[in-house]
Parts: C-alpha cells; sequence; structure tokens
C-alpha cells in the first residue's frame, strides 16, 4: 500500500511538474495585458490573425498583448478562456466569438470589473464596448452574390453554404446574397443554408450530393473558411471546373491550387492580420479612455477610416473597409 | 478498501499540488479569491454531467451515458421555448424562474427515463442507446430553437444561481456539493445503492437475487437525466443564453473524469466524492494553464497524461491487489461486463 502510494504520487508529481515546466512563461505585468481569445487555435485564419497580434505588440511595446483561443470549436471552451482570463485579472479582452450569446454573461461580468471589452464578428454583442468590423456585413454577401452571377451569366440553379445555422455572419453574408440574386428573375435558389462546420471534407461529401442531386447546377456561395476547397475539390473531380461557379470565403494559399483549376471561381476574404491588429487599436484606446469617432484612423490598413455606428448594446460597431475579392489573376497579391 | 483510500489518496494530492504550482507560477493570483470562485462557478456543469456518466457506468453490463450534454442544452432550449411563451422574463422574475428550471428539471428527467426504459426493457446496449437519444435531443433542440440561440435573460432567481455568492461561495457550486453530497448518501446509504452495485458486478447473479433489475436501471438513467437538466439550468443561469451545441467537447471530458475518479468501466464500483475530485482536479490544470497562457492542446496533452497515469496505476492496482487472476482488468474502453457463464 505504501510503495503503490508511492508510486502514484510519484506520477503526479511527473505530470505536474512538466506542467509547471512550460507554465513560467509568465511574469509580473505592470504593462496594460490585451488578451485575443479567437474561435479555434491552430487553423491558418487564426494563425494568421496572430502574427496580426504579434505585430501590434512590437510596434506598441507599451502594452502586452497576446493571443490564445481553445483547441476544439466549442463555445465552452472558449467561455473557459475567457473566464480564467477575467479571474487572472488582464486589462482588455478582444475576442472573436464561436458563439456571442454564450459569452454575454461573462463580458458582462468583465465589464462590472471594469475590462475592457471589445469583440470582433459579432455585431450582435449586447455586453461589449465595441465590435470591430472589416466591413459591412450585408454589402460583402451581396458582393459575393454578384460576382457569382456573373459568373453564372445571371441563370441557373445556385445553392449556399454556411459553416453552421448558428453562425450570424454566415447568415447575413447568404441572406445578403439571396437579397441580391432576387434582381435576376433566372437565378433560382436551391437546397440553400447547407452547414458545413468549417470541415473541408464534409464540405466535400454534401458538395457531392448536391452535384448528384441537381446535376443542372451551375453555382455554389459558400462562408466558412474551408468551404471553397471542400466544394472546389468536389467541383474539380465531377470535371465540372470552369462550368460550376463556386465563390466564397476563403483564404489565398490554400485555394491558390483550385483557383488555379478554375473549380474556384473567386473568393472573397478580409485580412485577419489587420482585424486582429485593429481589434487591438481599438482595445488600447479604451484601455487609455480615448473616444472611438466616426472616421478615424486606427493606423492599420483597411481600418484608415472607420465608421462607427450604433451597436446591438450599449457599445459601437467598428466598420472598416477591408474586403477583398480576389480570382486568378489577382489572389498573388494577397499571399497567406 | 485500499483501492478506494489509495485513489483518494492520489486526487487529493493532485489538487493540493495543482494549487501550489498554480500558485507559484501567478504570484499568488491564482488562489485569489476571485480565480477560486472564478473556477468553482464553471466546475458545476461538467461536474453534474459527470456524475450522471458515473452512475450509469457503474449500473454494469457496459453502462454509459452519452446524452448528458444533449440533454442539457435540450432541457435548457425546451424549457426556454415552453416558459416564455406563457410568460415574461420581464413581467414576473419568481415566476419565470421557478418555471424554468421545474420544466428544465421535469424534461431532464423525462429524457433520461427514455433512455432507461429503452435499455431496461427493451435490452439496447447502453452505449448505442444514449448515442441515439443524443442525436435526437439534439435535433429536437435544433428544430426547436430554429439552430439559434435561446435568450433566457437574467431574471431575479436565475441570475442569483449564475452569478451570486453564498458566504463567498458560488451558488451555483454549492448546489453541485449538495447534490454530490446527496447522491453519495444515496449509494452508501440506501438500497438502491446496494442494488446499483451488486448488479454492476454481477448482473446475472442479481437477477437471481430477485433484485428489481429493471427499476435499477431506469432511476440510474433518470437520476442522470436529471442532473443533465439541472447543469441545463446552471448553463441558462450563467451564459444568459441557451444553444444546441454548446459544450460539445463535455462528453468526453466528463468519461474522462469518471474514469481519473476511478469508476470501474464494466461496473460495480465508483464513489462519488473521487469523481468531484477529479473534476475539480481538470478544472485547476485547464485554469493554469490559461493563467499561464499557454496553448490549449498542452490542455489537451496533460489530460491524456493524467488520464495514462491513472489507468497504468489502477491496472497495476487490480492485477496485483485484488484479482491476481488478471479477469477484470480496468481498461479504458466500454466492454461487456466480464461475468461470462
Amino acid at each position: 500500500m505504501k510503495a503503490k502510494t508511492k508510486k502514484m504520487l510519484a506520477g503526479t508529481f511527473i505530470a505536474t511538474a512538466m506542467l509547471a515546466g512550460t507554465a513560467t512563461t509568465l511574469v509580473a505585468q505592470e504593462k496594460p495585458v490585451i488578451a485575443t481569445v479567437v474561435k479555434i487555435s491552430g487553423i491558418p485564419w487564426f494563425d494568421r490573425m496572430n502574427t496580426g497580434v504579434e505585430a501590434f505588440q512590437q510596434a506598441n511595446p507599451d502594452v502586452q498583448a497576446s493571443q490564445s483561443g481553445p483547441a476544439t470549436a466549442d463555445s465552452a471552451q472558449q467561455l473557459q478562456i475567457v473566464q480564467d482570463l477575467i479571474a487572472k485579472g488582464v486589462n482588455a479582452l478582444a475576442v472573436v466569438p464561436m458563439d456571442p450569446a454564450v459569452l454575454e454573461g461573462a463580458f458582462k461580468r468583465a465589464m462590472e470589473r471594469g475590462i475592457v471589452v471589445v469583440t470582433h464578428e459579432a455585431d450582435n454583442q449586447m455586453n461589449t464596448q465595441a465590435d470591430v468590423e472589416a466591413f459591412d456585413n450585408a454589402e460583402y454577401g451581396a458582393a459575393l452574390n454578384e460576382r457569382l452571377a456573373e459568373c453564372m451569366g445571371k441563370a441557373g440553379k445556385w445553392t449556399t453554404f454556411v459553416g453552421s445555422l448558428g453562425s450570424r455572419t454566415h447568415m447575413q453574408w447568404v441572406g445578403a446574397g439571396e437579397e441580391n440574386a432576387k434582381k435576376y428573375a433566372d437565378m433560382q435558389l436551391v437546397d440553400p443554408n447547407n452547414e458545413s462546420f468549417d470541415d473541408a471534407n464534409a464540405t466535400y461529401e454534401k458538395a457531392k450530393e448536391v452535384l448528384r442531386k441537381h446535376p443542372d447546377i451551375k453555382g455554389f456561395q459558400t462562408s466558412a473558411g474551408n468551404d471553397v476547397l471542400g466544394v472546389g475539390r468536389a467541383i474539380d473531380e465531377a470535371g465540372l471546373s470552369g462550368k460550376v461557379c463556386l465563390v466564397g470565403t476563403g483564404l489565398p494559399n490554400p485555394s491558390a491550387d483550385l483557383l488555379e483549376s478554375g473549380a474556384i471561381t473567386a473568393i472573397g476574404f478580409w485580412d485577419p492580420q489587420k482585424a486582429g491588429m485593429a481589434m487591438n487599436a481599438v482595445a488600447k484606446l479604451l484601455v487609455e479612455k480615448k473616444e472611438l469617432t466616426d472616421g478615424m484612423d486606427l493606423g492599420v490598413e483597411g481600418y484608415n477610416k472607420v465608421s462607427i455606428k450604433k451597436g446591438a448594446g450599449d457599445g459601437v460597431l467598428v466598420i472598416g473597409n477591408g474586403m477583398v475579392l480576389a480570382d486568378k489573376s489577382t489572389y498573388k497579391d494577397h499571399m497567406f | 478498501m485500499q483501492r478506494t483510500s489509495g485513489q483518494l489518496a492520489m486526487l487529493a494530492a493532485i489538487n493540493i499540488l495543482l494549487l501550489i504550482v498554480g500558485a507559484a507560477i501567478s504570484g499568488g493570483s491564482f488562489l485569489s479569491i476571485f480565480n477560486l470562485q472564478s473556477m468553482a462557478s464553471q466546475l458545476p456543469e461538467i461536474g453534474l454531467l459527470a456524475i450522471g456518466v458515473m452512475l450509469a457506468m457503474c449500473a454494469g453490463n457496459g453502462g454509459i451515458d452519452l446524452s448528458g450534454i444533449a440533454l442539457a442544452n435540450m432541457s435548457g432550449v425546451l424549457s426556454a421555448v415552453i416558459v416564455s411563451s406563457f410568460l415574461s422574463s420581464g413581467e414576473n422574475d419568481l415566476a419565470f424562474s421557478l418555471a424554468f428550471i421545474v420544466v428544465a428539471l421535469a424534461i431532464g428527467f423525462s429524457g433520461g427515463l427514455i433512455n432507461g426504459i429503452l435499455i431496461a426493457r427493451l435490452n439496447i446496449t447502453p452505449i448505442l442507446c444514449t448515442l441515439g437519444t443524443q442525436m435526437a435531443f439534439t435535433g429536437l433542440a435544433v428544430v426547436v430553437s430554429g439552430g439559434r440561440a435561446v435568450m433566457v435573460g437574467s431574471p431575479d432567481l436565475l441570475s442569483r444561481i449564475g452569478n451570486d455568492m453564498l458566504l463567498a461561495v458560488p451558488i451555483s457550486f454549492l448546489i453541485f456539493i449538495v447534490v454530490a453530497a446527496v447522491i453519495a448518501a444515496a449509494l452508501k446509504y440506501t438500497p438502491y445503492g446496494l442494488w446499483l452495485m451488486l448488479m454492476g458486478t454481477n448482473p446475472k447473479a442479481a437477477i437471481y437475487a430477485g433484485f428489481p433489475k429493471n427499476g435499477v436501471l431506469m432511476a440510474t438513467y433518470a437520476i442522470s437525466g436529471t442532473l443533465s437538466g439541472l447543469a441545463g439550468v446552471i448553463i441558462a443561469a450563467r451564459n444568459v443564453n441557451v444553444k444546441f451545441d454548446y459544450g460539445s467537447s463535455y462528453l468526453l471530458i466528463a468519461i474522462l473524469i469518471v474514469v481519473m475518479a476511478g469508476v470501474k468501466p464494466e461496473g460495480g464500483y465508483g464513489r462519488v466524492v473521487c469523481v468531484v475530485l477529479s473534476a475539480v482536479a481538470l478544472q485547476l490544470m485547464s485554469s493554469l494553464l490559461n493563467f499561464g497562457g499557454l496553448s490549449n492542446f498542452v490542455r489537451d496533452f496533460a489530460w491524456g497524461l493524467l488520464l495514462l497515469t491513472f489507468l497504468a496505476v489502477g491496472r497495476y492496482d487490480v492485477v496485483g491487489f485484488v484479482f491476481p487472476g488478471n479477469r477484470r482488468r480496468v481498461d479504458t474502453g466500454v466492454k461487456p461486463s466480464s461475468t461470462g457463464t
């Protein structure tokens, strides 16, 4: 019994010692701490955002900026991180909510403790001081659809993909897309709002189903970052590159092959790096108790003249003009 | 009972160690009242689900409850939709809160009972049955809510459960501890507890001994379901909103907690106090990593490491001390009871 307990304790010590060894990064902090929390760590989109947070840190040595995020796509995990950061006592939170509704309670408690809360991609967040948007979501959705309509010759069957039905921005984009398509009487929307869960493989399977069900489909408008890859692969394998149009949110680097082959017509995006910098810039302004004014310059490309609107709650919407639409001929200007 | 005290000592040691490490790397702020409260208020959701899984596992015959978080979300969503259709949270805070809690618990209870009936009466393997009901519950929640978050708001009583403290302890944590204590007492002092454990140890013998097998199974899953309903109430109270896909990672974490607590996957043994301590350990560890600003992938790694340590220890323990014949080793997977004919 004694020996066994010793063995157990030894195991415990090893496990915890490893943790302690790796967790010594925390240093005494005098400077204001701005903590960026993203939806998921380790995917290209938020890795790119991390470069923005690092660039912001370089440019602003008077604050301490860092990024973290859950390992799994679960709003509950993100909530835990936010709660722990509040307890740790950061000065500002810059969050890209997985699900704005789930974070409302935590943000309210954070603001009651005097923590600055800035969000991104969550224009319906009630408890935030400022929500940074790269562009007007309706304009973006309409722009994607306009590009799709142009490719489809303004006629034929088309469908839409969203990350999940609960993803507000995605629903706004496809909603604006549908609205835009009403201009063209010959465009017929079929089986809209397929859920992709931002999983390229699942999207691929689903796109194949759609292609089987509607052999005469002409266009896809997709929303989550990996959707263009899944749908593009399905189109490519079916030998329909160039015949079926695909316009959606995507990143240039992963989409390069499919753009070249013609499976993807065009990708729309905003640079998460710039969004990360803009969020941190706004957070810093608010920590310094400075005013956000209409038309101000955040010192970040695409956010040089932001418009300030009233948000869903007491906070404001900070809207930049960071929309980029790229196709085969132009994507090389934005390699990330 | 050597095994029990060993497991308990180890869990307690881990918790103390994590607190010390936390204090060391954060310069004390890890042990600040606010952080302790913050961690305590994060714990109940997953802790309640883990106790439910433990009960199902103790019932033996491959017992497990995979429907926990799905049922919790469904309870919250359905209850919010039903109650707000005839009461508005703005008008009568207390009535709304009470109605919400009662309806959510009732839905949790019924969902659990459905699991119990399917498993006891129709003899469906628990892992398949609860996997099926998990999808059914999630699906129902999606249909009812249209895939959107449902607003519960912060009516007085609910917001107290979610945010307030009693003697500096979060109320949700107190609820969790009281419920855990009640279940621990029920397992120890009532015939139900004895039946559950003996049935898990040897279902065949239990039947010949005249145990009310179906009744025990249905009660077990119904309790597990009610705990899910309670978890749903606490989620709603803390987050102001409920949504069908909240906490999708909780399913595996709940099982991890239970296995770490030394509950036998093949049934017949489990202690609530170990489950509580094991849940606390996981909470401390994940908060510690967030405090240290470490990647959350390290957390998964650390959890896996802990689990393997426990399993290794548990295995030597069982093999060396209890069953020299090597017949009942502790395994990670769920497998049918080893009491073959």
